[in-house]
């Protein structure tokens, strides 16, 4: 026999979230990652000024290491913050 | 010869003709020893992302080089004596 109580606490299976959309930037072969351009580097960082991991940029193991790098020079000549509080 | 790439900050209470002297006098540095200036260019007064000892803003101006490995470390050790330099960063160009 049900117990309606009982029902109600039974916990659900978490429903499966969609998968969730990537930040995807197209790099040609040739391009190279330049700490001065920052509203590219920009798409890479939170609204706090983190770097964005590779799960959520999907850029290959390469490239995450160029954009990580080239953020961390334009921070030392104060192109873009270490820190930001959101607006 | 190595290609580099030079970025100088100013202090932002110099007067823009007194940097643009300053951006010269590097320009003649790398020429008088033997480095060839491939693009300069200046950005002007542009704010900071964050403060530099209680300064907010700065001259930026990025000089593009070709150069031996004993210019690149004069110049580096050069600019970061002089007061007017608030940071510098010499980064090797990859072709």
């Amino acid at each position: 026999m049900a117990n309606p109580k009982n029902e109600k606490k039974r916990r659900r299976r978490p429903e499966l979230s969609p998968k969730k959309k990537r930040l995807v930037h197209k790099f040609g072969e040739e391009d190279v990652v330049d700490y001065k351009d920052i509203s590219l580097l920009r798409k890479f960082m939170s609204d706090r000024g983190k770097i964005r991991s590779r799960r959520v940029t999907g850029l290959t193991p390469k490239r995450q290491r160029e954009v990580a790098m080239a953020i961390k020079n334009a921070r030392e000549m104060a192109l873009l913050p270490y820190t930001q509080t959101k607006q | 010869m190595r290609s580099y790439e030079l970025m100088v900050i100013y202090r932002y209470d110099m007067a823009e003709d007194d940097v643009r002297a300053a951006v010269a006098e590097v320009e003649k540095v790398i020429t008088d020893r033997s480095g060839v200036i491939t693009d300069t260019d200046f950005w002007g007064k542009r704010r900071f992302a964050y403060e530099i000892d209680h300064m907010t803003e700065g001259f930026y101006a990025v000089i593009t080089f070709d150069g031996d490995v004993e210019l690149q470390t004069t110049l580096d050790r050069s600019l970061g004596l002089l007061d007017s330099v608030v940071r510098h960063k010499i980064q090797r160009l990859v072709k």
